[in-house]
């Protein structure tokens, strides 16, 4: 019989690849082998050797001593995981650790929770018999970082924190130096944590057995009273988080290994970046500016305030004389609220997110192109992918647990394209970097398109059965001219040829994309491009392939889902279908919900300054901060007569509202987020809202209650009934059902859930080719002689979007200020010289922001971020958008550069 | 063993390679600069903790080695010749005490008094003449006793390179299949110590599919006494590359890699010089002789580390990661280099393959006994009447070995470590029941390894040599398993303890990390210090229980 090994002299099945380990624990359980540097996620190590176990080929045979931890299991294996010999041998080792680690457990970190404590119980041991020898005992602390801390005097060599940050995060910043007896951890080239390249990760704290590495929360401190699992509020990988509270207080964050979505691992934001929580800065009152000054005042004076001017607007002006603005920040049920308030209450299709100035265009080409508007495959699919391609997105610094699985993957030899006018850190790692000009993917991708159709490479057999236009795309790109396009996107033609062929070649080619496809004047035509590649290859509807934008926000995805734009309801319904609003009119409970599309964001702006605006509700987003073309934003909120801003902070935006209401973070509130790849995850209230505060569904639901709409409290289950009978991909999803891991919509009646789309057919029935040629984003056609240098704006790892939240949190630290990326040959064009403050100015305003001298950019890009208030980068961004989707073009903005007159505005006197 | 680290680096291939640029880097201070190590790990990309960690490994790249002139060979030979003392001596009249440094073993066993200045080795006599040696900076090649019996194979005169490798290029024209059977056939066993079927391995090499494979000599074996692999690299380099050719033709490999010993820098040029002629005579690059067999080399110098003799840790160093053990599986064969099928395999066992492929498999297998073919090459050191280097066939009597050829011994000796600090230690008492086969050692309680042959001489305390031993098991670490990394420098503390003071060991606590050594270890580094203990506790347990409780 085959697989068949025994286990203290009783059969048992093994399974394939199994480890000896691995079997006993699975069979036995997890407590009968103690070990220390085995680790859930990471690679079979073999140092501490405390796993051994005897091993005989037939029953009571001879033994041999084998470390069970990295020993496959073979047939007719006779394992005696705890002979007598083999519990002496466990503790002549863990005597032989003892000789070098302080016995100091009582005052220790992790006293009650250090593995080492837990194996030295185990193996029963009593003394060190040793006599005092060399030891390592006077090591002294790290305590440099505003987060990471060592102490390694504790530590035992076991190598979890040097492999976590080699095989889980692939940042390589932790080696050991030296040999034998005196071999240490190392941070870099012997440096400190915050002199070392750390990203802050955590894993290695997470890793470590010992309290030797940990981090200022002290997450394996037992203090804990309990422990919450929940999901992260920043990006859209939608990491599942534990976090630790003691008296309804937050201690600490740790991420579970069995989580589906981020297995065990998180970054810097996730783990640390949650003391904004119960920051001083927090908003605890409602408010109502009066003669310019806010006031506190109850909620019930708000909401009276709110009602009785949305009443009177509506009455004199007409519902779409108001709009709303939803979070994508904020759990479904939260959204889908604030689009049934605005449809079925306000009664207009006003109503949008910041999809708009994100993923807008994704969804809309994803729609044209496939039928749905989200990513088709999981991110478990990267461990089969035979390719990568990752066009205008940097997942390293944006979604940092899926940039770190593609860099894993990258540095395993899997082949890959970047195609991004910045070398991003996967560019280093990839096989081809296609660093095209800002503004040029259009003409980059009809190259692909061309030398694959050129070469006879595409998916013949695919476009036949799969898909309709091919033959008159085809015939618009045969048609395009090589030499022109490479020089329009500055890419050498050969390598883009050679690149798209190695695509075109492999079996199963993965395509993530971000907001470097869709921040454009053609956003939603790349997507569509992109679309037509995987098409052409026929690279979707199969294991480790597929089209997946990276969503920006933790539930941007979720937002657009219920129903959070103007043309479509909860579901993606079409709010212009008479059928569709007879179903919202029966399921609301109205008798006419709105049926002409409503104002997409850009246009509520325009409609504000017009004056055929005159009121608007934004909830968690600050647009005056983050919406280009800051001082047109400006004159738009200023116009309002009613502006209500829902945050957790006194943003740029909440400055300028109306009315105030202190809402709830993602810690204080019961909800579900909708991640990147489709995964509906249960957020777990961890606390309670701080004093004052209330959550934003709740505020919802009063509000809808006091305009004289009937709505029960909110609570996140009831409001996930609400949406499953309403949003057909949601059908059966339940609070119970999701469980920890939640589901991939759609989610079927019967629970079913849906890893991957259009296996067998489209959502659309056929996959639609399009043809789009490139033309020049009208920014440059318009200002480049007089402004001829283009900035792209990007982000960066320690901070989310607009700051509020991680300005608050010690991430501030690491990572102080915004800075402009300039090319070295620009800045000696120029006379600026590396920390010279740089007046960039672009058609709409000037900004003065420190340059940084880098080559990651071609000459005459400039690159920049707007997490700081203090630069409001955000001034010179344009208002120019992608023709279909109204997604603002914030990668391409024309401007030009001096060295900044005078005393520049010092950033750290600004900083909170 | 990271499989990243072996991605990245592998990425640059053989030609820049991470390690090779490392040792670049040393060569003007003897230990590179951080910024230097810096811009290294930002080009491969490899994380300067990982540039840094491994250059703090090795002896001649860490920091401590900067400026350092001079190193005095503390290998077992030299310090159970007792010659290292005066050398320390004469070295220090004309240097400072921080421009010496030690090396451990130069290959000079048979004369001792070896030091290596200015990258030159020296031994005998030459230290009476150290101030010449400084202002000459010329190396002297030694001379030492090259012998063989009945059967001349790996001793044999280099003819010329047109008639060595004319069988290399008939072999070319011969179905590689048929040419490993050839191998398998003359079970010729790897030298290294572990007595593995050469023919098994290139068979599991062979079978795994990939587009690149390596052969990797391993000239970083550096056992004290044994000098035969330095022998080889330098008066017969044709044998070792021959070997490695044709173990590249059966097992589709197209790299061959010769890690050498820093300890052994002539080696490293003689192999270079000979590989050039190799190339000029069309037997090294693509299609050789037009057979669609592409195979080329590279040499690399080791920096000094004896547990880059693990071939999962020589695997580890070339591609500049610390050359730390790895856990198997998966073997070299399925995954060494840059996680590609890879083949390790020690100098003298490559060195064989000339014999087979030209007398055929079934001649080899003729030699010596039923399970131990062919011959190998004994090292005798300068305790014998007649040190040097012997060619014996396998099963010979060691009584033969050591009276008849060695000429049996100058002055009193009274036990032999036979085969590496790892091999056993016997009693001379044993001679007689001892014949130079891997089955016969093994039946007796010791381990033939090499079978290079250190003797500890009568006025030599036994705790004295144990201590060395210990020292030398600590030094060596690689520190990653738990046992190997405490347990030797444990021991170490308890023999100095117990030797220079009134301190008892406890006997029960000896025993145990003994055990936990040889059971626990990860490789048989820590595995195999404990042999020669146990054998010195039980052959010399009159002149060791002084010493414990």
């Amino acid at each position: 019989m085959s697989n068949t090994a025994y286990i203290n002299n009783i059969e048992h099945q093994f399974k394939d690849d199994e480890t000896i380990l691995g079997f006993v624990r699975r069979i036995i359980g997890e407590k009968l082998i103690p070990t220390l540097c085995d680790s859930p996620n990471l690679d079979p190590f073999g140092s501490c050797r405390i796993c051994s176990v005897d091993v005989a080929l037939e029953k009571d045979g001879p033994t041999k001593v084998m470390a069970s931890c990295h020993t496959p299991i073979t047939n007719g294996m006779f394992v005696y995981p705890s002979s007598e010999s083999i519990k002496e041998l466990r503790k002549n080792i863990m005597e032989l650790v003892l000789t070098d680690h302080p016995l100091d457990c009582l005052t220790c970190e992790v006293n009650g929770n250090c593995e080492l404590q837990d194996v030295a119980a185990q193996v029963g041991i009593r003394e060190v018999r040793y006599p005092e020898g060399e030891n390592h005992l006077d090591r002294t602390k790290d305590l440099s970082h505003p987060y990471m801390t060592s102490d390694l005097s504790k530590c035992i060599n076991c190598y979890r924190c040097v492999r976590a940050c080699d095989e889980v995060q692939g940042e390589f910043v932790l080696s050991m130096a030296g040999r034998g007896f005196d071999s240490q951890i190392v941070k870099g080239s012997n440096q400190s944590f915050m002199e070392s390249d750390c990203v802050s990760c955590g894993a290695c704290s997470q890793a470590c057995p010992t309290s030797a590495i940990s981090d200022i929360f002290q997450s394996k401190a037992v203090q804990v009273e309990e422990t919450t699992r929940t999901v992260c509020t920043y990006c859209g990988v939608g990491c599942n988080l534990e976090v630790a509270t003691s008296n309804g207080e937050i201690l600490s964050i740790q991420a579970p290994y069995e989580a589906e979505a981020n297995s065990g691992h998180t970054c810097l934001k996730g783990r640390y970046a949650f003391k904004f929580y119960n920051h001083p800065d927090r908003l605890d009152s409602p408010m109502i500016k009066r003669n310019g000054e806010f006031e506190n005042v109850s909620w019930d004076e708000a909401y009276n305030h709110i009602a009785s001017e949305l009443t009177r607007i509506k009455a004199s002006s007409g519902p779409d004389a108001i709009a709303g603005i939803s979070s994508a920040r904020t759990p479904n049920e939260e959204n889908y609220l604030m689009q049934k308030f605005i449809r079925a209450v306000v009664g207009t299709n006003n109503i949008d997110c910041c999809a708009r100035v994100c993923h807008s265009p994704t969804a809309l080409g994803m729609q044209r192109s496939f039928g749905t508007g989200a990513a088709t495959n999981s991110i478990e699919d990267l461990d089969h992918a035979q390719f990568i391609l990752v066009v205008g997105a940097n997942p390293t610094d944006a979604h940092p647990v899926t940039g770190a699985k593609i860099k894993q993957r990258m540095m395993k030899g899997v082949p890959s394209i970047v195609i991004d006018p910045r070398r991003i850190e996967l560019a280093k790692y990839a096989t081809y970097h296609l660093q095209l000009k800002p503004g040029t993917n259009v003409a980059l991708l009809n190259m692909m398109l061309y030398y694959i159709i050129e070469a006879g490479a595409e998916d013949a057999k695919f476009i036949a059965n799969r898909t309709e236009g091919y033959e008159e795309m085809k015939k618009e790109v045969l048609r395009l001219d090589m030499d022109e396009l490479s020089k329009v996107t500055g890419v050498e033609k050969d390598l883009v040829k050679e690149a798209a062929l190695a695509y075109a070649a492999s079996k199963a080619a993965m395509e993530f994309h971000g907001l470097g496809v869709t921040e454009h004047f053609q956003g939603t035509f790349t997507v569509q491009l992109i679309a037509d590649l995987v098409m052409i290859t026929g690279n979707i509807g199969i294991k480790g392939a597929g089209m997946n934008p990276l969503r920006g926000q933790n539930n941007v995805q979720g937002a657009a889902d219920m129903g959070a734009q103007p043309h479509q309801g909860a579901g993606y319904l079409d709010v212009t279908d008479p059928e569709v609003n007879s179903r919202y009119n029966a399921y609301y409970g109205v008798s006419e919900v709105p049926s002409h599309v409503g104002y997409k964001i850009p246009e509520m702006f325009d409609a504000a300054i017009s004056g055929d605006l005159k009121a608007m509700w934004i909830i968690g987003e600050d647009v005056v901060q983050t919406d280009p073309n800051t001082n047109k934003v400006i004159a738009a909120m200023e116009n309002l007569e009613l502006l209500v801003v829902q945050e957790l902070f006194m943003t740029e935006t909440a400055m300028r509202a109306t009315v105030v209401l202190p809402g709830a973070s993602f810690l204080e509130k019961d909800g579900t987020f909708t991640n990147g790849e489709r995964r509906i995850q249960r957020v777990n209230k961890v606390v309670e809202p701080i004093p004052g505060c209330k959550v934003d569904g709740q505020i919802i639901v009063d509000i809808m209650n006091k305009m004289g709409y009937s709505q029960e409290d909110y609570t996140g289950p009831s409001v996930l009934e609400e949406v499953a009978g309403i949003v057909p991909f949601f059908k059966g999803a339940t609070w119970e059902g999701l469980g920890d891991n939640g589901l991939q919509w759609p989610v079927l009646e019967d629970g079913t859930d849906t890893q991957m789309l259009h296996i067998e057919d489209f959502k659309r029935g056929k996959g639609k080719f399009y043809f789009y040629n490139y033309e020049k984003s009208r920014e440059v056609e318009r200002h480049e002689k007089e402004f001829p240098y283009i900035i792209t704006t990007n982000r960066e790892l320690e901070h989310y979007n607009c700051g509020a939240m991680t300005r608050r949190t010690g991430n501030v630290d690491i990572l102080t200020e915004d800075v402009l990326l300039i090319h070295p040959k620009d800045a000696a064009k120029e006379g600026i010289t590396d920390g010279d403050f740089v007046c960039v100015e672009s058609p709409r305003g000037k900004v003065d922001i420190k340059a940084v001298l880098t080559d990651e950019m071609k000459e005459g890009i400039l690159s920049s971020t707007f997490h700081f208030p203090e630069i409001m980068l955000n001034i010179i961004t344009s208002d120019e958008h992608c023709t279909e989707a109204m997604c603002p073009e914030y990668k391409v903005v024309s401007c030009r550069i001096r060295k900044s007159k005078g005393k520049p505005k010092m950033v750290a006197e600004a900083s909170v | 063993m990271s499989k990243n680290l072996s991605e990245l680096s592998g990425r640059k291939g053989l030609e820049d390679n991470l390690f090779d640029r490392m040792g670049k880097l040393a060569e003007r201070d003897g230990a590179p600069d951080t910024a230097e190590l810096d811009k290294l790990a930002e080009e491969f990309l490899v994380g300067s903790a990982n540039t840094y960690g491994t250059t703090t490994f090795y002896d001649f790249l860490k920091p401590e080695n900067k400026g350092k002139k001079a190193y005095v060979c503390n290998g077992t030979a030299c310090v159970c010749a007792g010659t290292q003392e005066k050398v320390k001596e004469e070295l220090a009249n004309h240097l400072t005490e921080d421009e010496i440094g030690h090396m451990t073993c130069l290959g000079r066993c048979h004369e001792n008094s070896a030091f290596n200045y200015g990258g030159q080795n020296y031994s005998g006599s030459a230290i009476d003449e150290v101030a010449s040696i400084i202002t000459k900076k010329d190396g002297t090649q030694d001379a030492y006793k090259v012998e063989s019996f009945k059967y001349t194979i790996l001793t044999e005169e280099f003819s010329s390179i047109d008639d060595y490798y004319a069988s290399f290029r008939a072999t070319l024209k011969r179905d590689s299949a048929e040419v490993l059977e050839n191998i398998k056939l003359s079970n010729v066993r790897g030298r290294g110590g572990a007595g593995f079927p050469m023919g098994l391995k290139l068979g599991f090499c062979r079978n795994v599919e990939s587009d690149t494979k390596f052969i990797i000599c391993n000239a970083d074996e550096g056992d004290p006494g044994a000098y035969s692999d330095r022998y080889l690299l330098e008066q017969r380099p044709h044998s070792v590359l021959y070997g490695m050719l044709i173990a590249g033709y059966v097992t589709h490999a197209n790299y061959g890699v010769l890690y050498i010993r820093a300890e052994y820098p002539d080696s490293a040029t003689i192999i270079e010089r000979e590989l050039e002629l190799l190339r000029a005579a069309g037997l090294i690059g693509k299609n050789i002789d037009g057979s669609g067999f592409d195979f080329d080399f590279k040499v690399i110098r080791a920096q000094g580390s004896y547990i880059c003799g693990e071939e999962t840790a020589l695997i580890n160093s070339i591609e500049g990661q610390r050359p730390e053990v790895r856990v198997r599986p998966p073997y070299p064969a399925e995954q060494g280099l840059f996680n590609k099928p890879t083949i390790v395999n020690n100098v003298e066992t490559l060195a064989s393959l000339h014999y087979i492929i030209e007398q055929g498999g079934a001649a080899w297998k003729a030699i010596g006994t039923e399970r131990s073919s062919g011959t190998k090459l004994v090292c005798l050191d300068s305790f014998f009447n007649k040190p040097g280097i012997y060619e014996v066939e396998m099963g010979t009597p060691m009584s033969t070995v050591i009276n008849d050829m060695g000429g049996g011994f100058k002055s009193p000796v009274k036990a032999m470590q036979i085969g590496g600090p790892l091999g056993g230690l016997v009693p001379v008492s044993k001679i007689n029941d001892l014949n130079l086969d891997f089955e016969s050692f093994a039946e007796n309680g010791f381990l033939m390894g090499h079978a290079s042959i250190i003797c500890v001489p009568e006025s030599m305390p036994m705790i004295d040599f144990l201590e060395h031993l210990f020292d030398f098991a600590a030094y060596e670490s690689c520190g990653k398993c738990f046992p190997c990394r405490l347990g030797t420098k444990r021991g170490h503390e308890l023999l100095r303890k117990a030797n220079s003071s009134d301190y008892k060991i406890s006997k029960k606590l000896f025993d145990d990390l003994l055990n936990t050594l040889e059971e626990g270890s990860l490789c048989a580094h820590g595995g195999g210090i404990p042999l020669p203990v146990k054998n010195a506790l039980n052959y010399f347990e009159d002149e060791m229980k002084s010493y414990f409780e």
